[in-house]
């Protein structure tokens, strides 16, 4: 083999040459857009914390007082009264666990209602997203009007954010769980519709285009052709939203739309004392167990759908 | 009779199909040739309108198929069935589910939506099955088959339309040649027992002539030859195929170049 000229005299015609001037060209231009896109987010991220007040001496000043609040919401419980049940008469014992968690029943009955508000909330919402990611996605949309309606919409529902929506069915529909469920389940609808859209964009369109030549409709290549490609994507996204929904459900009482989080405001503005401390434990339990179950049950399934 | 009259279909500036006027009597078996990207793909989804003409005409008997529309159009697709290069199937779908989308035409649209199908509907796919060989693995996922098996598996599905056409766009171009034999012996006796049209794209020309009763040879877009396998002459074969004659031609460099079914033994496994 013969060693090949790197620059003969025909220079600018010879492949070398111009692959490394192309390739020079294009990295110079590289390094122009890095540059720029790095000054920017420089720019944002100045901008960002002047706006916010994001300084470290009011960080630093403000974290003492985090500590001093604890104080004041932690239970006082004394060892030797720890187990002590109620007196004959009735009365939990100061210093005893069954003091601090008097009301441990209706917490529980809450917690119960919390769940079931995120349950019926991402169903709901899981139902609306499935028949609207068809039409909302690109490949898939019957016609461009369709397209752009399905789109807006999924947009509306999941760009209001939960406490809002559910602040105004609180006074359209009364205080009470269903103001909370509908509210999370408008804007479950918006954010697992436009992830479901994004899902049928990357389906394959063979079987579609199978569907379509037996005679299919669209609603038939729909179902036969894309479903089930894109089902086991579809109840994974579902059952990650349920677990965020399951957070969401237990703060959206704040506005009195039902589940914990309603106690949890009432006993931060009305005592402030170790029953905060006591909700709070009870809602980070729930978020974790129901996000270790809800995972247990995703991996179980994608490791069935998907043989190594 | 199927009539094409100046069908002509544009994509942006480039016309795929040129003017193309044919008549293809009931129950031929038609082969069309040509190179990559000479417009026969084009021409076969313009059959079904998977593909709408931009120009020109397409009749079956009285019926404008150009024209057709909706509930009218999806009967026409069903009366004129097809089978593809990469058969799409419905992969996480069983096999008796996939062949018994070709009846989806025919059931009633709640039935269709909730996948329920009768006995008698299941019993005339798996008929469809054991015709191709395939029964044996109904109640499998088709994406677990082979590419020969899923192509028999989407004759079936073609089958159980009840079409009077069956257009096939290069069916065994993905295949091996024991397998592709197996498919086109399974289209001719489709054309030869049944008496549908079949119209197929080959890329080969020896499968072309092996098999069919007239080829059509297309370059660029236009038709340049219509006649019996034994009116295409050398010549004409190369000027259909240009650059790719060579290709098409040795029939040890494609896997598609097959031997007839008679002689078994020459045809490697």
């Amino acid at each position: 083999m013969t060693d090949l000229p790197l620059a003969g005299d025909d220079a600018p015609r010879d492949a070398v040459a111009v692959f490394e001037r192309h390739r020079a060209e294009l990295r110079a231009a590289r390094r122009v857009w890095t540059v720029i896109a790095l000054g920017a987010f420089g720019l944002c991220l100045g901008l960002s914390v002047w706006v916010s007040q994001f300084y470290p001496d009011r960080l630093a000043a403000g974290l003492p007082r985090i500590f001093e609040y604890f104080g004041t919401i932690l239970p006082d419980l004394r060892w030797d009264l720890l187990f002590e049940g109620r007196t004959a008469e009735g009365r939990a014992v100061p210093g005893s666990l069954t003091f601090w968690y008097a009301d441990l029943w209706t917490y529980l009955e809450l917690i119960w209602e919390t769940i079931l508000m995120a349950i019926t909330a991402t169903l709901l919402g899981a139902g609306v997203a499935f028949v609207l990611s068809f039409p909302a996605a690109a490949n898939l949309a019957p016609n461009g009007r369709v397209y752009w309606v399905s789109r807006r919409f999924l947009e509306l529902c999941r760009g209001i954010p939960e406490i809002l929506l559910a602040l105004v069915l609180v006074f359209m529909i009364g205080i009470g769980p269903l103001a909370g469920v509908i509210a999370i389940a408008i804007h479950t609808a918006g954010a697992l519709g436009k992830l479901f859209a994004e899902v049928n964009e990357n389906a394959s369109p063979r079987p579609v285009e199978g569907i379509a030549a037996v005679g299919g409709s669209w609603s038939q290549q729909m179902a036969y052709g894309v479903v089930p490609q894109v089902a086991p994507n579809f109840f994974s996204y579902a059952l990650l939203r349920f677990e965020i929904n399951v957070r969401a459900s237990s703060i959206i009482g704040f506005v009195g739309a039902g589940g914990i989080g309603q106690e949890l405001n009432r006993v931060i503005s009305f005592y402030s004392d170790d029953r905060v401390l006591a909700v709070l434990i009870l809602v980070v339990l729930m978020v974790t167990i129901i996000d270790l179950v809800s995972e247990r049950i995703r991996l179980a399934y994608i490791g069935r759908e998907t043989p190594a | 009779m199927l009539r094409l009259d100046k069908l002509t279909r544009r994509f942006g500036d480039t016309t795929a199909v040129h003017a193309a006027s044919l008549d293809i009597p009931d129950g031929q078996m038609v082969g069309i040739i040509g190179r990559s990207g000479a417009g026969k793909s084009t021409l076969l989804r313009l059959l079904n309108r998977l593909v709408d003409p931009s120009e020109g005409h397409i009749t079956y008997g009285d019926t404008d198929v150009a024209a057709l529309k909706g509930r009218e159009l999806r009967a026409w697709r069903s009366d004129c069935a097809m089978i593809f290069q990469q058969f799409n199937l419905v992969g996480r779908l069983d096999v008796l589910t996939n062949v018994l989308t070709g009846r989806l035409h025919e059931m009633p649209p709640w039935r269709a939506m909730a996948q329920v199908f009768t006995p008698r509907e299941r019993a005339f796919a798996i008929r469809a099955l054991d015709r191709l060989g395939m029964a044996h693995t109904a109640l499998q996922r088709a994406e677990t088959l082979s590419g020969g098996q899923q192509q028999r598996v989407a004759i079936a599905r073609a089958l159980v339309q009840e079409p009077r056409i069956l257009l096939a766009d290069e069916p065994i171009a993905s295949l091996d040649p024991l397998n592709a034999r197996i498919v086109m012996d399974a289209l001719r006796d489709i054309n030869r027992r049944d008496g549908i049209t079949v119209i197929c794209n080959l890329h080969t020309l020896d499968t072309a002539r092996q098999y069919c009763d007239r080829i059509i040879g297309m370059q660029a877009g236009r038709i340049v030859f219509d006649g019996t396998p034994d009116l295409l002459t050398t010549q004409m074969a190369r000027e259909i195929y240009g650059a790719e004659a060579d290709a098409a031609f040795d029939e040890t460099a494609t896997s598609t170049a097959l031997a007839p079914s008679a002689a078994r033994q020459r045809v490697p496994a």
